[in-house]
């Protein structure tokens, strides 16, 4: 009998304390972190075309065409089908392929969520946060020396 | 640093002792990386599996791997003591390619049942002897193996079942029958995920129960096969056990290929992983608490509520290191992927606070749970797992240490930093759903210890020896017929990885040995004689992830 | 809706509420026609009021309540406070199709939703919610509650048997097992309270409680049989729990074991007076454990505060089911029953005795 009142007690605890542990979401947009892990946005103008990211990706999400002088035409990734490994962003030599943090992305079709490059461009920043920023330190490994300042706007 | 953990050796059984025991049955070697491995007859598999239980002491049939090579099939027992799972021994068990046929180690090991299922499932080998030769992960009505070498993708592989059952069968209801047949599952509150078990009741009183799995099998085994050791194969542990566990299982797969490529991983990063597969053991635990007791009250009620909320500040913990909260894919081979995030001391601070709180929630929990009457008698004494059971089963984890098998592989096969770390493995002796709910909060406490000394230590460091990973090269190709099994101990009991490289940068053949799946064929056995109730709390206690019973 | 014969009706208080609405309106002048309607508009009031308590307990009331304790938020989106979800719960419940299976006993599938609504609003005919508030007052009154309530069983045995379903079967048959369990030491301790008050007469009850237990001078406590009789107050308390399937005795429902029980084949307005019957049903327990133990309408202020005090002490017992869901698991249908007959039947008939003697001596 102790033991069931000691529970009820503990539940009253809280129910009296007021505090809430969810937000309001939308109202209250979650932070996330600068590392985390969101839907892409791509830079035609740094892509070397390297095919690396396809290359490395896990499902085969991202899929590049190309013309027969190599030359880029198009870049299509499929951010409904990707995992989010961030291998992609890992390999590419010049950064021209990132992760946001946007986790917010809908589409009335799974066809709605390939995104090409135009898209990928117009993905925008989380909160204004550059993940490059975090993720900076341990790319001297992948990238050698970087090239200098990095816009995607 | 010394090693405060001496894990209890007993005997060892030297490989001369080995070879005298099974003597002639040996028709060859095949030594395995971890293990020694002996060729054997197929008609000699009881015989010699027997000995090597009952005069060795070769307790614990941890895998058994199916694979076909060009020229023939091979099962792979792989045993261990669980006494030192350290010792170890590979059977090889080769038949033709024409009569694939072996005999069945059911009456051995009972865990060789769905062992043995599987392997006829997926790549079609017939166990001769086996008492239930059904298909297990795909549906009775698929065609075909899909991981034999002859196997057409092309082909229809799922006909319907009225083209597939046998018209002239006759109709096995029973109209005299005193009891019920009752599908639990596949949707059902209860089943934590999507799992059928076909219950028998007589009255409230369930008299059989057969879980049928398979529902979320999603080739994880075919994926990894088609990955690169490099890069493609670390995102897919996360997703075996995806409620809160990836580090540790990514751990699994980090491990065997660390092994079979011979990297040696930095000192730095082997502590920040043996952080980061601690906080990830306490959030599984914590969900496993929580629907534990969402089945035992019914409803989503205050104490799953608090599971999830303590979860989820490990998630963002979790989230700060790695970038992401479930699928992690932060482990590496030869380390892994960042340092802390800057600043440090910020996430050392936010992780100690987590650590701080964590004994006054875990008195709440003990408030709420353990100290409950009513608690106490729906959960004492049902679900009784006799530890001689749990042994025949391949039961591991918090599941065979409730049953008080001291069996941790963290301490009895140590990898990462755990054997210069000071902490205890839980043991409870009860063998009821009481005695896992009290391993599993304990447990907490236990890792809770083995991350503040890891944080002691990352802070510490000195600046310029952070090493996160080891120089490894961008595509790895390991030697041809290299053959390695290795298991860590994942937040359900034991997981392990079986690779064998074919001499490109792809595995020929990789299995993975699922906790999860093992602890669920324990069931029947648990539950049998006992009513509903106590069959979902017993299903509740096991802690199984459909993710990774079906993989 | 029988308001009793009026010869029989002791009047203790003021007239019932059909007459008043009779004198209010002049329909009383009307013969027997005109008090007939002016009974129905009686129970249309009470009832409406019945149902409207629930309409905000069950969508809204019970989601904040449960939040509060699991410390989240719940419905904040529609009106103030997100009281507006009731209005869009009733739409979506209500216009969802009504899936009926194939192989149901059709006139007992869709007869038992009504039987277990119904059969809860029947009790509050006979309850004194506060001055004249009452639709009758016959002497039977507290065997009238427990005898209307406990048709409730028949309509979930009803509902579990012809939703052709095991599950529901199950669920059923929980039900009625837990109902004949628990109804035996709900009566018998209610027995005992008729033993103090010296009547079934439920306004006779409220009446006899309405003297001082213990006179400070200042402050004044009534003789309550919540006071009076403790033991006999939380007895009922759990017996009521389980007659009305309240968490740690949810069992027939028992969402995690069976389903849903006997309601699992339900849908859209078959549903809604199922779930409406759940919650009439945790209603007129409250007020049964308030007119016989907790002093019906009783309450500081003037006489009219009564409804409102009445409805405070309902709603606190609905607190109190909330409450124990939060903290308390459910048992398991073996350990129900054995603590039903082996527990709470011997329990109530020691208290019985008890009372008997006590009253006894007194007299």
């Amino acid at each position: 009998m102790i033991g069931i009142l000691k529970s009820m007690a503990t539940t009253m605890k809280h129910a009296l304390d007021g505090s809430t542990f969810t937000v309001e979401y939308p109202e209250t947009a979650p932070d996330v972190s600068p590392r985390f892990r969101g839907v892409h946005k791509f830079s035609q103008e740094r892509c070397i075309w390297c095919r690396q990211c396809e290359n490395v990706c896990p499902n085969d999400t991202i899929q590049i065409v190309m013309d027969d002088k190599r030359n880029g035409e198009q870049y299509n990734l499929h951010i409904g089908q990707c995992i989010y490994c961030r291998l992609c962003e890992e390999v590419c030599p010049v950064d021209a392929i990132l992760l946001t943090q946007n986790f917010e992305f809908t589409g009335d079709t799974k066809n709605d969520l390939v995104y090409n490059k135009e898209q990928l461009k117009a993905v925008p920043w989380y909160k204004d946060i550059d993940p490059l920023e975090s993720r900076e330190p341990d790319r001297g490994a992948w990238i050698g020396e970087g090239e200098g300042e990095v816009d995607y706007q | 640093m010394s090693t405060d953990i001496e894990p209890p050796r007993t005997a060892e059984t030297t490989e001369d002792e080995l070879e005298a025991l099974i003597g002639d049955r040996a028709i060859a070697r095949d030594d395995h990386l971890n293990a020694p491995g002996f060729v054997i007859n197929p008609d000699d598999v009881q015989d010699v599996l027997a000995d090597l239980r009952d005069e060795a002491g070769f307790d614990h049939l941890s895998c058994l791997t199916a694979q076909q090579y060009e020229d023939r099939y091979e099962s792979i027992y792989h045993m261990k003591k669980y006494v030192d799972p350290t010792q170890e021994v590979s059977v090889v068990v080769p038949t033709t390619l024409d009569e694939p046929t072996s005999q069945s180690a059911e009456p051995v090991f009972r865990t060789a049942d769905w062992h043995e299922r599987e392997a006829f499932d997926l790549v079609g080998i017939d166990y001769e002897g086996h008492p239930d030769p059904r298909r297990i992960l795909l549906p009775e009505t698929w065609q075909g193996h899909p991981l034999s070498l002859d196997y057409d993708q092309t082909k229809p592989q799922v006909v319907t079942l009225s083209e597939y059952e046998n018209p002239i069968q006759p109709d096995h209801i029973d109209s005299e029958s005193d009891t019920m047949f009752l599908n639990v599952g596949p949707h059902h509150p209860a089943t934590h995920g999507v799992l059928h078990i076909k219950t028998v009741l007589d009255g409230e009183t369930v008299l059989d129960v057969d879980p049928d799995i398979g529902y979320l099998h999603r080739c994880e085994e075919q994926m990894c096969q088609q990955g690169t050791y490099r890069h493609q194969i670390m995102p897919y542990p996360d997703r075996w056990d995806y409620v809160s566990s990836g580090l540790l299982n990514e751990w699994a797969y980090a491990r065997v290929a660390e092994d079979l490529a011979d990297i040696e991983v930095p000192e730095y990063a082997q502590v920040i992983r043996t952080m980061g597969a601690e906080l990830c053991r306490i959030a599984s635990h914590m969900l496993a608490l929580g629907t534990f007791a969402l089945d035992v009250y019914g409803d989503f009620t205050a104490v799953f509520q608090y599971a999830f909320r303590d979860r989820e500040v490990i998630q963002d913990i979790l989230e700060d290191l790695t970038g992401q909260r479930l699928m992690f894919n932060y482990f590496r081979l030869g380390g892994v992927a960042w340092d802390l995030p800057e600043p440090r001391e910020e996430f050392i601070a936010q992780t100690r606070d987590f650590l701080d709180e964590l004994p006054a929630k875990v008195d709440e929990y003990n408030d709420l749970l353990t100290t409950n009457e009513i608690f106490q008698i729906r959960c004492v004494d049902t679900g009784i797992l006799e530890p001689e059971v749990a042994k025949e089963y391949g039961c591991t984890g918090p599941v065979a240490r409730g049953s008080g098998i001291d069996y941790d592989l963290r301490r009895d096969d140590p990898y990462g930093y755990y054997e210069n770390l000071e902490w205890d493995v839980v043991t409870e002796d009860g063998c009821d759903n009481y005695s896992r709910v009290l391993v599993r909060m304990r447990e907490v406490e236990e890792s809770a210890k083995i991350i503040e000394q890891c944080l002691d230590l990352i802070e510490e460091w000195p600046e310029d020896e952070r090493e996160v990973q080891a120089n490894v090269p961008r595509t790895l190709k390991p030697d041809p017929d290299t053959e390695v099994y290795r298991a860590v101990e994942g937040a359900k009991g034991e997981l392990g990885i079986y690779i064998r490289s074919d001499g490109t940068d792809k595995p020929g053949r990789f299995k993975i040995r699922s906790p999860c799946y093992h602890n669920l064929s324990v069931l029947e056995q648990m539950v049998q004689g006992e009513y509903i109730p106590d069959l979902v709390a017993s299903l509740g206690s096991l802690d199984i992830v459909l993710g990774e019973v079906d993989r | 809706m029988s308001r009793g014969a009026p010869e029989m009706v002791l009047q203790v208080g003021e007239p019932m509420l059909p007459e008043r609405i009779g004198d209010l309106t002049g329909l009383g002048e009307f013969g027997v026609a005109g008090e007939l309607i002016a009974a129905f508009l009686a129970a249309f009031i009470v009832g409406n009021l019945m149902l409207a308590m629930t309409g905000l307990a069950g969508p809204w009331a019970k989601r904040k309540i449960t939040a509060a304790f699991t410390d989240r938020i719940a419905v904040n989106q529609i009106g103030p406070a997100g009281v507006g979800i009731i209005v869009a719960d009733a739409v979506r419940l209500l216009s969802k199709e009504n899936i009926i299976p194939e192989n149901v006993d059709r006139p007992a599938y869709d007869v038992a939703p009504i039987v277990v609504a119904s059969s809860a609003m029947l009790g509050f005919a006979v309850i004194p919610m506060g001055t004249g508030i009452q639709l009758a007052d016959p002497e039977v009154g507290l065997a009238y509650v427990f005898a209307v309530s406990g048709i409730a069983s028949l309509g979930l045995v009803m509902a579990g048997y012809a939703s052709s379903n095991k599950y529901s079967l199950l669920g059923g048959l929980r039900a009625v097992a837990q109902n004949i369990a628990y109804e035996i030491p709900l009566v018998v301790t209610g027995m005992s309270v008729v033993l103090f008050a010296g009547s079934l007469q439920m306004s006779t009850i409220v009446e006899a409680q309405s003297q001082a237990l213990i006179d400070l001078g200042v402050v004044s406590i009534p003789q309550w049989y919540a006071l009076v009789n403790p033991f006999a107050f939380v007895l009922f308390l759990i017996a009521n729990f389980a007659e009305v399937g309240r968490n740690p005795f949810d069992t027939p429902e028992a969402p995690t074991e069976i389903v849903a029980g006997y309601q699992t084949e339900y849908s859209s307005v078959y549903f809604v007076l199922i779930y409406l019957g759940e919650f009439l049903h945790i209603f007129l327990g409250g007020a049964i454990i308030a007119t016989i133990f907790l002093g019906g309408p009783a309450g500081p202020g003037p006489a009219f505060l009564g409804i409102v005090w009445f409805l405070l002490k309902i709603w606190g017992v609905f607190m109190m089911t909330q409450w124990l869901r939060s903290a308390v698991p459910r048992v398991r249908i073996d350990q129900l029953i054995e603590i039903g007959w082996k527990g709470l039947l011997v329990l109530s008939f020691a208290n019985l005795l008890l009372t008997a003697i006590i009253v006894g001596l007194i007299a």
